[in-house]
């Protein structure tokens, strides 16, 4: 079953990308368990985000650059603003990965 | 909330873990491997505060202690080379090449104290004689050099001197070197010369009482010395032409001066297209995180130069936090 190996790149993910370096260096784990490991991190991922976070938010800003390629969109945008019921944050440059959500269901 | 996010968090986790127990006991890795995997997994996510450190799970076995690695019968082995007191694990490393940063702890055995100064240290011998089996310079090549001074000079302070330069934890002899060479420059003694052919600092040596430029080559160069080997020269950059030159304490930084390089083609423009004002912007703001949303887009649409585009399922780190959200709207001006 394919996963998107997008969230191995949020905080969560790298923690867990970096601890699974550790053990396969020390031997303490084997490289195909490790791999498995990352592919159910991105299955529970997905799952904990479809399912328990209910929050809706509202970006802004000025594009920078836009890039798709291979179905995923990037975008680089400055000065955007985010806006939700719970918060209002800012900043002067960020980076959207964004995959197909399709390419989930299919 | 973030206390929310941090709730999300821990719950992935003990899915991921209770899902994958099945496959490491397959591969035979063992229940305290998964421990060790969750341990290290929850510090790591502590440490960049991705979650909080009061960890509240259904599973009673957990403790609520922010390090929980400390409870778990797990040989961790942790950076050891941190460990500055003496230890038996300190005497007798695991493994052999396990000491730390050569520059920073060499150091700290060899520049203000002295050459036998740390000799009633067992560390200190432990370490030296560590250092020579890596065969790493080892402390006790400090000592030469305070002697070496005092030689009239020749040679062997063109030898020391280079030496001076090319190891960069011996800044307090290095300068006391370079003082050295700048008072024979000025006492002009023409002792010395022509005698080393490969030191950079020759080329001073024969003219008495002369400052060196430091506009450009030195016009009669090539004359003074046809033997130096025009070979070299050319793998050194104009800049340091300028350092070879300049015998003083400040040689050590070299000047990039590069109006003096007679070979620059025009300047290429080549960085103008760099993202510069993009970096020097994330400097002021942001010096460690970068803001980043992954997620997934349900459509991505554009009339003329307004983008427009509905996410879902995304995490978000801005400013230093996590932020989950289930639908985004975007709108972008291109």
């Amino acid at each position: 079953m394919a996963t998107f190996e997008l969230y191995r790149r949020s905080s969560i993910g790298m923690c867990l990308t970096e601890t699974l370096d550790e053990m396969v260096s020390t031997g303490a784990l084997s490289p195909e368990l490790a791999i498995q490991v990352l592919m159910q991190f991105d299955r529970s991922m997905t799952e904990a985000l479809e399912t328990q976070v209910k929050s809706k938010v509202t970006i802004k800003g000025h594009l920078h650059t836009y890039r798709f390629c291979d179905n995923v969109w990037t975008f680089i945008l400055q000065d955007a603003t985010f806006k939700s019921d719970e918060f209002n944050d800012q900043a002067r440059r960020v980076k959207i990965v964004a995959c197909d959500s399709k390419l989930l269901s299919q | 909330m973030a206390t929310n996010v941090s709730a999300v968090y821990i719950q992935v986790v003990d899915d991921v873990i209770s899902k994958i127990r099945d496959e490491f006991i397959n591969f035979g890795a063992g229940e305290s491997a998964l421990a060790e995997l969750q341990a290290m997994w929850e510090m790591k996510m502590m440490q960049a505060g991705a979650i909080s450190g009061n960890i509240e799970r259904p599973a009673p076995q957990k403790n609520v202690a922010p390090t929980p690695v400390h409870d778990l019968n797990v040989p961790y082995e942790g950076p050891i080379e941190e460990y500055e007191t003496p230890t038996a694990d300190m005497l007798f490393p695991p493994t052999p090449i396990q000491t730390p940063l050569p520059g920073t702890d060499s150091g700290m055995y060899n520049i203000p104290t002295g050459p036998s100064d740390y000799a009633p240290s067992p560390i200190a011998d432990i370490r030296n004689s560590l250092d020579l089996k890596t065969g790493r310079p080892s402390p006790y090549m400090q000592p030469p050099s305070p002697w070496m001074n005092q030689r009239p000079l020749g040679v062997d302070v063109n030898v020391a001197y280079v030496d001076g330069r090319q190891e960069t934890d011996r800044g307090s002899s290095q300068q006391a070197m370079t003082q050295n060479v700048v008072n024979q420059l000025h006492k002009g003694s023409p002792k010395h010369g022509q005698g080393s052919g490969t030191s950079k600092v020759i080329p001073d040596r024969g003219r008495p009482a002369l400052l060196p430029q430091s506009d450009g080559v030195q016009d009669d160069y090539d004359d003074l010395f046809p033997f130096q080997g025009v070979a070299t020269e050319d793998y050194n950059t104009p800049g340091d032409h300028v350092e070879l030159r300049t015998p003083t304490p400040a040689v050590a930084t070299p000047k990039p001066n590069k109006d003096e390089a007679e070979d620059d083609e025009p300047s290429l423009n080549e960085d103008d297209d760099d993202d510069d004002e993009l970096d020097d912007d994330q400097d002021d703001d942001e010096p460690n995180t970068q803001h980043l949303v992954l997620a997934l887009f349900d459509k991505v649409t554009r009339t003329k130069s307004r983008w427009k585009c509905t996410l879902k399922d995304g995490i978000m780190h801005l400013n230093n936090r996590d932020i989950l959200f289930n639908k985004a709207n975007g709108e972008f001006e291109f």
